[in-house]
């Protein structure tokens, strides 16, 4: 459910800035670090600190696009590559010197423990992370489903010219989408830090997930992206039951190379540019 | 009565329809992109310089444009196509939905459904009614009649001549100019992006020399 | 020799030094910069000249530095070439699929590929030692100032022939196809197979790299397969210069001597690294080695686009070019209806027609550039409407774009490549759209030349005046039909041609 999160994350940042950002998972990272670092030094309650953290990382998001993305739209699409892999780095590097190599946790969302619940022993944190992941994605629904912002939002995902020709102010919305994007990864980030220890070399394995998530599911479509990461827990469970945890992280990257040798288009079919 | 819209040697009078003319690359989709804000060039609209405003502030002070192509929202219905196009505050703006479903029937019969599915001459009158939400006192529109069937061109011409009754503007981009000229009130020729021959509807239609100068001489 | 004698110094500079005068410790220090180079070298083949986003030549490092390390007890040197080959070998067996992706979805499946290369380095334990690595085969491998002798020699000779390569006509076909591939193909370049030999060629340096780094350090983990060697590869190819003959070993010398600068601040000079690559990513895209360039002076010419050339010279090749009942479908739009039209060398047919008319589609279908549904094309006996654009252009016919989509292109140069080709026909798609008068005169003298030298050339345009001046015959295309065809003076007096341009629906479509 937490990856769910990511991948929304990087879909809305992917539709909003037209550009993969390499950062993004970093961003989820750096969300857990800050959740590990504020939690454990002001002994705030998760329930304050999740807004916090969400904050935050919409904050950075925002100022990341704006040094790295943004600048970049007109320039080939290596440069955006090279940008925020640079800034993957970046992110990447300065935790790991501020955390001085001691993998750090996240504060428990409703405390540790389990809870017994109709016969079945269910964690409290991973029942945590699946209402509250629940939530969100059905708040982001919500509000791109119903709401003027979200319906405004999709149209600049759309058509970024025709949304300016019909009086939208792109810009705002673009700023919208990328706080959003960024709120969701440190979010996620939070969550994870309970479960997984913060590394900060976790970042570019988060970003893979959202990528074939996205890439799966249709490039740009936020349901296909919710698809594809729900997906992918899935498979990799069912896996990992079988046959462990390596082989369920090797399946589901054998099977994105065989999707992708069979179906260059992707999986639903956006048109692709015509290579000679 | 002054003008709504100024450029160059191109002016539009409060309720009257202008056809532009003019062939393929003739600089007509430039200008009316001038006139919006996505080129930068000197343009009055509605009696003061508009020069210094983005294209947001330009459609916002009451201007409706209906593209080359349509340009739909692929991925929004014909509902959420109507409400995102609009600035007006929600109650207004639900009213104003409902008005233009029952303004434009084939839209009325699926406001629900993706607006990629639908038809060429469906997805034309979604453009128009996405532009009149807010009540553009000048619609701007390039070459709407490319590709529908001409029983739809009857009807969309149909509906741009019942809009002057207000005081709408119109500047009307065509290369199909007898048909631009059967609504229209004046026209413009222009070739090279130059304007090259104006008129009356009337002197422009029986001009013989009108075909050469459509073919870009 | 198209290196400058500034770089060549400095590219001879480090490995003479080192073996003259530096400690074990230094060389090793250069022996380590040598092999960034190798690996960043090759990266700057698919990455810097072709635009790819790889992200796996960080795993073919590693599959060289395995093999290197798994053979070196057995067959001692011979292990650096078998490693080459460990690279090469599956390099060139993922390149076909791989290579027909879209930029984002090739990112992603390098991506998915090198991080399988990691998962079996770090859990195939009985062939690689799991995360603990390999060790103790070092001492079979060449080490010291032999291995510095090799790694240096492979740099300079491979930095040399790049600059040989690249600084000439190869060069500026390489970017051709980066910004323009449609472009590039209507010019006779093959892209599948100019991809394809970056690629292998490519991941042979990073194989030969990773073997050496074997060698150096005498350990191979997974490590050596991870994200962080790839990070490394594009950041030093990027801050030194990723199309610059010398960005490769700039980009490797900072990350060598950066760390020992920065040896105080523990493992910051990963992070001064990246912000200094984000910073040359915003500011200064040709890299450092082309900062330097620039400094020195030694600016390159910003390429003159020519103008139209004074002669054009007569070239051989087929005598007709015959479109015969071509028909297209986009969707529910039949963009061409049964087209025929000839034309025949030192003739200049023009083809006219209102908007969306077909007449760009029916240019891409002769080109390759599209397919047609139904019809054939022949140059002379030969089909040829079943051919990738890249052999068209070779069997003969030459294209110009209505849209410019280099930068600093003019239509006069894009006009200008396509009859440098020495294709027998030519297909001009509104050479006169944008221009002024006094190009148009040009442009008209111009076409008459081509007629002269026996070229056959079809040319779409609105200029109406323009064609009737220079045009042999004229084709009208309606709404995917021909309707009309013959002299400029009777298509224009005709009827149907006059009514399809004022718009005049005759019957409904």
């Amino acid at each position: 459910m937490a990856y769910a999160l990511v991948a929304l994350g990087f879909v809305l940042a992917l539709n909003a800035a037209g550009a993969v950002n390499f950062a993004h998972g970093d961003l989820v990272v750096l969300g857990g670090a800050v959740a590990a670092f504020v939690g454990l030094s002001t002994g705030l309650p998760a329930v304050l600190l999740l807004p916090l953290v969400a904050v935050a990382i919409g904050v950075v998001g925002i100022v990341a696009a704006r040094i790295a993305i943004l600048p970049l739209a007109a320039r080939p699409p290596e440069a955006t590559f090279v940008a925020t892999i640079a800034l993957a780095a970046i992110i990447e590097q300065s935790l790991t010197i501020a955390m001085a190599g001691a993998p750090r946790t996240a504060p428990a969302l409703l405390g540790g423990g389990s809870l017994y619940v109709a016969g079945f022993v269910l964690g409290r944190q991973p029942l945590a992370i699946v209402v509250l992941g629940a939530v969100l994605v059905a708040a982001v629904w919500f509000l791109l489903e119903r709401t003027q912002t979200g319906r405004r939002m999709r149209a600049v995902a759309a058509d970024r010219y025709m949304a300016r020709a019909v009086g939208i102010p792109v810009g705002r919305y673009v700023v919208l989408s990328l706080a959003l994007s960024g709120a969701l990864a440190g979010i996620a980030g939070f969550l994870l830090g309970h479960q997984f220890l913060v590394t900060p070399t976790q970042g570019a394995g988060h970003m893979l997930k959202a990528y074939i998530a996205v890439a799966l599911g249709g490039w740009g479509s936020v349901p296909g992206a919710l698809l594809g990461a729900l997906g992918i827990g899935v498979f990799e469970t069912f896996v990992a039951a079988g046959f462990g945890d390596v082989w369920a992280s090797a399946a589901l990257y054998i099977a994105v190379l065989a999707v992708l040798a069979l179906r260059p288009q992707g999986l639903f079919g956006e048109p692709v540019g015509r290579r000679a | 009565m002054s003008a709504l819209l100024e450029i160059g040697e191109v002016s539009v009078e409060a309720g009257e329809i202008v056809a532009l003319l003019g062939g393929n690359g003739a600089g007509k989709t430039t200008l009316l992109e001038t006139v919006l804000g996505f080129h930068s060039g000197r343009v009055v609209l509605f009696g003061s310089d508009a020069s210094t405003l983005t294209v947001e502030q330009r459609v916002q002070s009451g201007v409706g444009y209906v593209p080359e192509g349509r340009r739909v929202f692929a991925g929004l219905t014909v509902r959420e196509n109507l409400e995102a196009s609009s600035s007006l505050p929600t109650g207004q703006r639900r009213q104003r939905v409902d008005e233009m479903l029952a303004l434009f029937p084939m839209l009325g019969e699926r406001p629900n459904a993706r607006a990629w599915l639908l038809s060429g001459g469906q997805q034309q009158m979604l453009a128009l009614a996405r532009a009149l939400m807010d009540r553009p006192r000048l619609l701007l529109l390039d070459e709407p009649t490319l590709g529908l069937a001409p029983v739809v061109v009857a009807d969309l011409l149909r509906r741009l001549g019942a809009m002057t009754g207000d005081g709408t503007a119109i500047l009307l981009a065509e290369q199909r100019a007898a048909l631009a000229l059967g609504v229209a009130g004046r026209g413009v020729v222009l070739s090279r992006g130059r304007v090259v021959r104006r008129g009356s509807a009337a002197e422009l239609a029986a001009d013989p020399a009108l075909a050469d100068l459509m073919a870009g001489a | 020799m198209r290196l400058a004698p500034f770089w060549l110094v400095i590219l001879m500079l480090p490995p003479l030094v080192a073996l003259a005068v530096l400690p074990p410790f230094g060389q090793r220090m250069v022996i380590l910069a040598g092999i960034y180079g190798l690996i960043g070298l090759g990266y700057q083949l698919v990455f810097g000249q072709l635009g790819a986003l790889n992200l796996a030549q960080g795993a073919l490092f590693g599959l060289g530095a395995y093999a290197a390390a798994l053979t070196a007890p057995v067959i001692g040197q011979f292990a650096l070439p078998v490693a080459i080959l460990a690279a090469a070998i599956p390099a060139a067996l993922v390149a076909g699929p791989l290579l027909r992706l879209q930029s984002h979805y090739f990112a992603l499946a390098t991506l998915a590929l090198a991080s399988l290369v990691n998962l079996l380095a770090v859990h195939a334990e009985n062939l690689t030692g799991g995360a603990n690595g390999l060790a103790g085969f070092a001492t079979a491998l060449p080490r010291g100032p032999v291995l510095l002798a090799i790694v240096w020699t492979c740099l300079i000779a491979g930095v040399l022939v790049y600059a040989w390569l690249f600084e000439g006509m190869l060069g500026k076909k390489a970017q051709l196809l980066r910004e323009a591939p449609l472009l590039a193909a209507t010019l006779g370049i093959d892209g599948a197979s100019w991809r394809f030999v970056a690629f292998v060629a490519g991941g042979a340096l990073a194989g030969l790299a990773g073997a050496c780094s074997a060698a150096l350090s005498g350990v191979v983990s997974p490590e050596a397969t991870g994200f962080s060697i790839m990070v490394l590869c594009l950041t030093l190819v990027v801050l030194g210069g990723a199309r610059h003959p010398m960005g490769a070993v700039i980009g490797a010398a900072l990350a060598v001597g950066l760390p020992e600068l920065l040896r105080d601040l523990q493992g910051a000079w990963l992070l001064a690294y990246a912000v200094a690559t984000l910073a040359v990513v915003l500011w200064a895209p040709e890299g450092l080695a082309g900062l330097l360039d620039r400094l020195r002076g030694a600016r390159r010419a910003p390429p003159v686009a020519p103008g139209l050339p004074e002669s054009v010279l007569p070239v051989p090749g087929a005598q007709h070019l015959t479109i015969d009942g071509v028909s297209k479908r986009f969707g529910g739009v039949q963009a061409l209806a049964n087209v025929s039209l000839l034309v025949d060398r030192g003739e200049i047919v023009g083809l006219i027609g209102p908007n969306g008319s077909g007449k760009t589609t029916l240019l891409n279908v002769i080109n390759g550039l599209d397919r047609a549904d139904e019809g054939a094309i022949t140059l002379d006996d030969r089909r040829i409407e079943h051919l990738p654009a890249h052999a068209v252009a070779r069997a003969g016919i030459g294209r110009s774009f209505q849209a410019l989509v280099l930068a600093g292109d003019t239509k006069a140069a894009d006009l200008a490549r396509a009859v440098a080709t020495g294709a027998a026909f030519l297909l001009l798609d509104e050479p006169a759209a944008g221009i002024g008068d006094a190009e148009r005169r040009a442009l008209e003298a111009f076409l008459a030349k081509l007629r002269e030298s026996g070229r056959g050339v079809l040319i779409v345009d609105h200029d109406i005046e323009l064609l009737s001046r220079t045009c042999d015959r004229l084709v009208c295309l309606d709404r995917g039909r021909v309707i009309a065809s013959g002299s400029p003076a009777e298509v224009r007096a005709d009827p149907r041609v006059r009514a399809s341009f004022l718009g005049l629906d005759g019957t409904a479509a």
